[in-house]
């Protein structure tokens, strides 16, 4: 109850204007900031959801796979100059950014990333670190402004912004594999206490050797 | 029941094993022939300087890349299966990785290969930023990203098989920097108490490799957009430091995984272990730190750097490598000293790639340096000292390994081995030292076309690269007819420990 009431502290938090219109007015806040926010809202959900969640779909969720391609694919739609445009200019795509990055983004992460194997968790932490690193690089190489709603300087600092997170990520996650710490643990924590109705499915499966 | 659960268990730690035996003999076979492929590029392309050969300067460049390309990566390959088979004795990794990487390394070649053979792309191994987008009507944009697409599928591949071997060290020593011996190396635990030789070199290798593809594919990224928006500019200089630092890295990691065949095979030869002590350890643990820092000494003519980098680069290039060679080649030396180690052709390898090693360091500590640098750098000087501590190093090793796997099958072409080993030692020596040379003389490496009093020069390294490839060939073919019957072998008959090392 404690990580709903949290999710909805944070969610709302994020909806009310002060909030709001400050992290949207600048790119680099935008896209640094509230969107990842936005997808914690998701993952605080993920173990409250799990409980109700059908057996057919924890099965179907075959080694977290379709969760995490869906979070691919629903990251890199926001990480568009023109979503974020559309974003900005019409309430309905506003709304569909906060209703989309906390149930396409975060709880399919939540859910999803326990039911990987720990290849794949270390290789979608390294596609995404590319990710974001070649997004930062596009940003501050692009020749003209990509959103309407930001000027070239801001989108510059996007730009920025994106290559520093992608440092201190590859730094974070060498760091953490380098003296043992396990980035599983807040995921760990999080599921305690909902084991009694895990499924099968829930066991950390191995690639067939 | 329980009975039978315990034969199927066995039945299947069987079928695992004949899998992975099957999967490395695969790697053997591909790193063979791509080599022995590769190898045949670059004698053309020396017997064309030497002007035995016609070979129009278009072709002559495309052979360029693509011997570049795929040297570096038929020497990644190479390691990483030396690797592999030495590191999963202590560490639990993945037959289905090992074998995804092999069939994306062969995707990624077939892409490479057709950038330049049917693409005519032309730009260097190196795909330095802008060059791929400005071609001059040589090659097209879809030829060269045909290239970039192929370089990063070969990098998917080693980053899963890298992100493998890094999560079974994790799992068994708790965390990389104990698969590296930091805790030995510092003296906060006991030396013999630290991890078998493999182990701190596969974690070195795969740290430094990651790291080294991830930066890797933030650039090839980037290109690919520049190929076909060329309105998407970057920082040259940014560029050129982000492939250099993913290039040295990924070439760098072929030895350091390469090494592994020494520290393992060596031994059983001589009826003595590898000692691993706290030097060992710590050299492993601050050539995981250079390697990483290195690599601004390719960039020692770039003027626009920074100095401070400069001058790292050539710092750390007089210390980058020599903590690992040094207490390998000491290591070597200690093992092999009055170990009445009989000679033949796998220890007479794995102890020649030392020697190639160290003697490679050489000339390439001699580059590193500034001054030495804007006089040398484009001569041919460099691939002088490359392809000493390449051929001589990385390949003897790889070839040490591939020889000594063979030898669990006698085969009637047993006689020709010792020619084999003198023909590739006697060219490699004979063709390294005819670059060297002309490097000395200001002979300009990259050249199609060459000068009249170059030409003795080239005719020499073309005898060389022969020769080379006469030996390769002989050795390639021996391991090649012996494959299926190492095939039908059982596990434990193959690739073990020696008779007489057994039986110590």
């Amino acid at each position: 109850m404690l990580r709903l009431a949290a999710a909805a502290i944070l969610w709302f938090g994020l909806w009310l204007p002060p909030l709001r219109s400050g992290l949207e007015s600048d790119m680099a806040l935008h896209m640094t900031v509230q969107i990842p926010l936005l997808a914690v809202v998701g993952i605080l959900i993920a173990p409250e959801v799990r409980r109700f969640e059908p057996r057919w779909l924890a099965e179907a969720d075959w080694l977290g796979i379709p969760g995490i391609v869906l979070v691919l694919f629903s990251t890199s739609c926001w990480m568009l100059p023109v979503a974020l445009d559309s974003a900005l200019g019409d309430w309905r795509m506003e709304v569909a950014k906060f209703v989309s990055l906390p149930l396409l983004v975060g709880m399919p992460l939540g859910l999803s990333w326990q039911r990987m194997p720990p290849l794949g968790r270390l290789f979608v932490i390294a596609n995404i670190i590319s990710k974001v690193g070649a997004l930062g690089g596009l940003y501050l190489a692009a020749p003209i402004r990509l959103c309407a709603y930001y000027r070239l300087d801001q989108q510059a600092e996007a730009g920025s912004a994106l290559l520093a997170v992608a440092t201190a990520a590859i730094v974070g996650a060498f760091l953490a594999s380098f003296f043992g710490w396990s980035w599983r643990r807040p995921f760990r924590d999080a599921w305690k206490g909902h084991r009694a109705v895990a499924t099968a499915t829930d066991a950390s499966p191995s690639l067939p050797t | 029941m329980s009975a039978n659960a315990g034969r199927a268990d066995r039945a299947g730690v069987r079928d695992g094993e004949t899998a992975a035996r099957a999967v490395e003999l695969a790697y053997i076979a591909v790193v063979a022939i791509v080599l022995l492929l590769m190898m045949l590029f670059g004698l053309t392309m020396r017997a064309a300087q030497a002007q035995y050969l016609d070979v129009q300067p278009r072709l002559f460049y495309v052979l360029l890349t693509m011997h570049g390309a795929g040297m570096v990566g038929i020497a990644g390959v190479a390691g990483a299966v030396v690797m592999w088979h030495f590191v999963r004795r202590h560490v639990p990794v993945n037959t289905t990785v090992f074998l995804a990487n092999l069939v994306l390394f062969l995707i990624g070649a077939v892409l490479i290969l057709g950038s330049g053979f049917i693409g005519g792309f032309a730009g260097a191994w190196t795909f330095l930023y802008p060059l791929p987008a400005h071609s001059n009507g040589i090659w097209s944009a879809n030829a060269a990203a045909a290239y970039m697409l192929g370089l990063l599928v070969i990098g998917v591949g080693f980053l899963l098989l890298h992100l493998d071997v890094l999560h079974g060290i994790w799992r068994t020593y708790g965390s990389l920097a104990n698969g590296l011996g930091l805790k030995q190396a510092i003296g906060l635990k006991p030396e013999k108490t630290g991890p078998p030789p493999a182990v701190p070199a596969a974690t070195m290798a795969s740290i430094v490799n990651v790291l080294g593809i991830v930066i890797g594919a933030v650039v090839l990224i980037l290109s690919l957009v520049n190929l076909y928006v060329p309105s998407f500019t970057m920082s040259a200089l940014v560029a050129k430091n982000l492939i250099y630092f993913f290039g040295h890295v990924f070439i760098n990691a072929t030895i350091y995984m390469a090494v592994i065949a020494v520290y393992e095979i060596l031994p059983l030869y001589a009826h003595h272990p590898w000692k691993t002590n706290r030097i060992f350890y710590l050299a492993w643990v601050a050539s995981t730190v250079m390697v990483l820092i290195v690599y601004p000494h390719h960039l020692l003519m770039d003027f626009a750097m920074p100095p401070w980098a400069l001058v790292v680069g050539q710092i750390i290039s007089y210390l980058s490598g020599l903590p690992v060679l040094l207490v390998t080649a000491f290591g070597a030396l200690t093992v092999v000293h009055r170990s009445g180690l009989r000679w033949d052709t796998p220890s007479g390898l794995c102890f020649l790639g030392v020697l190639g090693w160290a003697a490679g360091v050489i000339p390439a500590i001699a580059d590193g340096t500034i001054v030495v640098n804007s006089v040398m750098h484009n001569t041919q000087w460099v691939p002088g000292h490359f392809h000493t501590y390449l051929l001589l190093g990385t390949v003897a090793m790889f070839l040490g390994y591939m020889t000594w796997t063979a030898k669990e099958v006698p085969h009637e072409t047993i006689g020709t081995e010792p020619a084999a080993f003198w023909l590739y030692v006697g060219g490699g020596i004979i063709f390294v030292v005819a670059f060297l040379a002309a490097g000395s003389a200001s002979v300009p490496r990259r050249y199609a076309v060459h000068l009249a009093p170059w030409l003795t020069y080239d005719r020499i390294g073309s005898l060389g690269a022969l020769l080379v490839v006469l030996g390769v060939g002989i050795m390639v073919v021996q391991f090649l007819v012996r494959v299926p019957a190492l095939a039908r072998l059982p596990m434990t008959a193959v690739a073990q420990p020696l008779p007489e090392a057994a039986a110590e």
